[in-house]
């Protein structure tokens, strides 16, 4: 019995492994491949033309992952400012009005990106937003707003209050009490709450579109661009590059985590 | 006093006061431009200097983009001192782009717009793009304006409100090695996916419109039947006879005519892969630069049919709330210069067909023109011109394509 | 220094709180009202004045039933999909050893896949001509690219409900081992005090509280996979067209006027999406205040 359950094991690890490692390991392959047309496992060539022009800093490429860097880390920033005071009064909330909160606060998140940004281009077009990153921005903000305060109602539901009203009945001020008392104790949620909005922005694609207009340049629309014009080498670096910060973004999440109980992961 | 609210006050009044200074930071519709009609060219030129222009155009292909970002570029920024954007952007994301702008009243983004065909069809209909202007370019003067080709864009007269920029005809793509005796013709067409079932599809795209446009062409007696405005009795005819031709065929297209590739791209890469052994191409030295690219394999090759293959011209154009537009004329009329249209013509760089008419042209142009490193793998002019037919309404494009979703592909009509 | 009184501040609480949640739902409901003036022609392309012609035209067309179904039907197989796998994962993986830990590292590391990305790679993977077919050909089962079975652009979506269950999984194997490493662990060390077998230890005590937990996340996954262009633009059938894919198609229709119908799709879209999210949190409600 515990034969076949290991041999299980072993099967879902490499699975697991697979799976988790081979679309960036073809994406690589494709990134350098010239040539590589059916039935050939391997390209028939190998260039690193792509990369090298990404490198050198005058493609699309080395702009719009720039473009994307600046929007995604405003996101997060504009996020976790926004959603922290919202998660914290939302976790007040009891009974059926939390959920009805909650339930407000998920729509962005799960509305059909298509549909948000179709709605919302008119209203940002009309308060001159449009083809502007800052438009981009705000749009972006909009689903990740959404997002980390679901985060950040979940850490303030049961967050231990007692430090903080000692502290003001100690006769310390609202804002002394959040600084010294409430912030340091958020430092982690935080880190993970700019993350998750960094995240949102960094992968998003039809809001950046119709509310950019084409001329807000992020690393996700040049490689869908790149792939809609069958330029697949390009659009495979695109991928790699935009894979990166993502995972570098989960790592970093996932380290500031340990040592608490999310780390059972 | 209560642990605060006060946190959730002040961000609240933080985020208002944000949205409004952004919203007052909004760009204020920018009025109408000036009638630039009066000021004599040296003076509009000068007063382009030192300015931006976004010219908003198709990027997805290298050489193309190389072209833009790498020639045109950094000799707007030497000679005329316009510093040059260029941005994606294609048919209906512009109209609908300025439709909204419009709509919302809000400021332009875009001063130069590649477009022609339906694009600009819809854009004159809304009243979106500013003119007449592209008569007052100094190169317009060596522009083929005789050619039917240059001066109907799908035959509505431009009347100065695009400036032609090159020409394209479209040809089907195969691959010699595979296929080495290809149909010529509509009918043998036919009998050859008949022949090779799951070998042959079109995409649903604008490009695999055009096809089907030629095959109305074809079936319909000629394109002169079709010139001369849009008629529904010609269309309906036509029409009927396409979709006849297409179930019968149907079955032997690839995924048994069940399925259609999202676009061109998918198209080639299908080809390029051997699932298919044709694809197409509304620029007929498309095929070279991918052969360059390393898309397609080497011994594909172009093809016209003898039924004729649609050329056309390509323009831009000025939307009318462009906040340069005394920039983007320079910039167009730098286009139209022989010296950027012989450079876009070689087919290592883009292999685009010129406007302008070459023997007109003063000096060793005319010469350099005909001289034009001949590939092996270009159509010959002369075959070309042969073969090549105008543009119709875009009422034609537009209901092929709308019926052929609902008849045919029945995904969404 | 005295507090002041909690009625007071209980109710200054909801204010503040619900004030919050319509603030953030506010664009949501910004792009619900401007889609419903367009469908109805009070504003969008070429506005003529209020009437329901359009929308009940759109809705009446079988070509857009059809979408929404296989849509709604692809999420869903894909959703079913990653959630049985999730669950695998976390109930083989559910141990502190290295192997374990590795194993979930491995089923959540795709999290910050983008879908993009995730659809470009599937393509290149499983068209008739991708890395697949290759290795079927180089092994001999396939003789050419008609020999694969179609998984992209074909009717049944395959590829498409392969990609999204892909996408989904990390997410769902994150909840449910967080679930098992939680409040399985008490839960299940009482059943077995009481001498009850592993499977049955699982049927009775695990698996309730596992897809109790599950079901919130999965609709909210449901949703999203739902309302996924990338995936579609890249994998999904030219009939029936995928709702995203539609959406876009006629929100750039050739001719103007018809484009007013994509805020129709739009207000369909919008409203799946509340009817989700309501019943997402409906479950939470039920399976949290009524466990007491």
């Amino acid at each position: 019995m515990s034969g076949v359950l290991s041999a299980g094991r072993i099967a879902g690890l490499l699975g697991l492994g697979l799976s988790a490692l081979l679309p960036m390991v073809l994406l690589a392959i494709w990134s350098v491949g010239d040539r590589w047309f059916y039935p050939a496992l391997w390209p028939s060539r190998l260039t690193a033309e792509s990369w090298r022009t990404l490198l050198s800093g005058e493609g699309r490429l080395w702009a719009a992952g720039a473009t994307s860097m600046l929007l995604a880390a405003g996101t997060g920033a504009i996020a976790c400012i926004v959603a922290l005071p919202v998660g914290r009064a939302l976790a007040r909330l009891d009974g059926w009005r939390g959920h009805l909160g909650a339930a407000m606060t998920f729509l962005p998140v799960a509305a059909p990106p298509v549909a948000l940004a179709t709605g919302l281009q008119f209203s940002f077009l009309s308060l001159g937003l449009g083809g502007r990153p800052i438009g981009v921005l705000l749009a972006h903000a909009v689903p990740a707003v959404a997002y980390v305060s679901l985060y950040f109602t979940g850490v303030f539901t049961g967050f231990d209050t007692r430090v903080e009203e000692e502290a003001r009945s100690l006769g310390a001020s609202a804002g002394q009490t959040f600084r010294f008392i409430t912030l340091p104790l958020l430092r982690r949620p935080l880190a993970e709450g700019f993350a998750l909005g960094f995240l949102i922005s960094w992968a998003q694609m039809p809001l950046t579109l119709l509310i950019g207009g084409g001329a807000v340049r992020t690393l996700p629309i040049e490689v869908f661009a790149f792939v809609e014009a069958g330029q697949d080498r390009i659009a495979a670096t695109g991928a790699l590059v935009l894979l990166v910060p993502a995972l570098v973004a989960l790592a970093a999440a996932r380290l500031a985590a340990r040592g608490t109980e999310v780390a059972a992961l | 006093m209560g642990p605060s609210p006060s946190i959730p006050a002040t961000t609240l009044v933080t985020l208002a006061a944000f949205s409004l200074a952004a919203a007052s930071c909004g760009r204020a519709a920018t009025p109408p431009p000036r009638d630039l009609a009066r000021i004599p060219w040296d003076s509009l030129a000068a007063s382009a200097r030192g300015s931006t222009v976004t010219w908003r155009m198709w990027r997805g292909d290298p050489s193309i983009n190389a072209y833009v970002d790498r020639w045109v570029s950094p000799r707007l920024l030497q000679r005329y001192g316009i510093t040059l954007n260029a941005v994606e952007g294609q048919g209906a994301e512009i109209v609908n782009q300025l439709q909204v702008e419009k709509e919302a009243r809000a400021g332009g983004t875009a001063d130069l717009v590649w477009i022609n065909g339906e694009t600009f069809h819809q854009l004159r209909q809304a009243d979106l793009l500013y003119g007449p202007w592209s008569g007052r370019l100094p190169n317009a003067a060596w522009v083929d304006s005789a050619s039917p080709i240059i001066s109907r864009d799908f035959e509505q007269d431009p009347m100065g409100y695009e400036s032609p920029w090159g020409t394209v005809q479209f040809a089907l793509i195969y691959d010699s090695a595979r296929t080495p005796a290809p149909p010529r013709s509509y009918a043998e067409l036919r009998q050859w996916i008949l022949a090779h079932p799951g070998r042959f599809t079109h995409d649903q795209g604008f490009t695999g419109i055009t096809l089907l446009k030629q095959l109305m062409y074809a079936l319909g007696g000629g394109v002169e039947r079709f010139q001369g405005g849009f008629h529904e009795e010609v269309y309906a005819t036509a029409s009927e006879r396409i979709w006849r031709w297409l179930e019968e065929v149907r079955p032997a297209l690839w995924r048994g005519g069940g399925s259609y590739p999202p676009g061109v791209a998918e198209l080639h890469r299908l080809f390029a892969n051997g699932e298919v052994d044709f694809t197409m191409s509304n620029n007929q030295n498309e095929v070279m630069t991918k052969v360059a690219q390393g898309i397609f394999p080497e011994t594909a090759r172009a093809l016209l049919l003898r039924d004729g293959t649609i050329a056309n011209a390509h323009f831009v154009g000025i939307p009318a709330n462009a906040p340069n537009p005394a920039g983007a004329m320079v910039v167009a009329d730098f286009l139209l210069s022989p010296e950027a249209q012989l450079e876009k013509a070689r087919s290592p760089v883009w292999g685009d067909g010129t406007v302008l008419a070459e023997e007109r042209l003063p000096g060793d142009w005319a010469t350099s023109f005909a001289e034009l490193a001949r590939n092996p793998r270009a159509l010959p002019r002369d075959s070309l011109a042969r073969y090549a037919r105008p543009e119709v309404d875009p009422e034609y494009h537009e209901r092929l394509a709308r019926e052929w979703r609902s008849r045919i592909r029945r995904g969404g009509s | 220094m005295a507090l002041a009184d909690p009625a007071r501040r209980e109710l200054k609480a909801v204010r503040w709180g619900l004030l919050a949640a319509a603030l953030v739902a506010s664009p949501v409901v910004a792009g619900v009202v401007y889609s419903a003036a367009a469908a109805t022609g009070l504003a969008g392309f070429g506005p003529h004045g209020f009437s329901t012609d359009r929308l009940t035209r759109v809705l009446g067309e079988p070509a857009v039933w059809e979408s929404l179904v296989w849509t709604i039907r692809t999420a869903s197989l894909a959703t079913l999909l990653a959630s049985a796998l999730a669950v695998l994962v976390a109930m083989t993986f559910r141990r502190s050893g290295r192997v374990d830990k590795l194993a979930r590292t491995l089923a959540v590391l795709p999290l910050p896949v983008p879908h993009l990305v995730a659809a470009t790679t599937a393509v290149l993977l499983l068209a008739q001509s991708g890395l697949l077919s290759r290795l079927g050909f180089a092994a001999g089962w396939l003789a050419g690219p008609a020999d694969m079975p179609p998984l992209v652009y074909d009717r049944a979506g395959l590829g498409m409900v392969l990609t999204l269950a892909w996408k989904e999984l990390p997410f769902l194997a994150l909840v449910a081992t967080t679930l098992l490493a939680t409040r399985g662990a008490a839960l299940e060390e009482t059943a077995r005090g009481l001498g009850a077998g592993p499977w049955d230890t699982f049927r009775l005590v695990t698996w309730p509280f596992l897809w109790r937990g599950l079901l919130p996340p999965v609709v909210a996954v449901l949703a999203f996979a739902a309302g996924s262009y990338e995936a579609a633009a890249m994998l999904a059938p030219s009939d029936p067209l995928a709702l995203p894919l539609l959406t876009l198609e006629r929100y750039t229709d050739p001719d103007l006027a018809r484009r007013g119908d994509a805020f129709v799709l739009v207000l369909v879209g919008l409203m799946l999406t509340g009817a989700a999210v309501g019943l997402h949190e409906w479950v939470r409600y039920r399976t949290t205040e009524l466990r007491g």
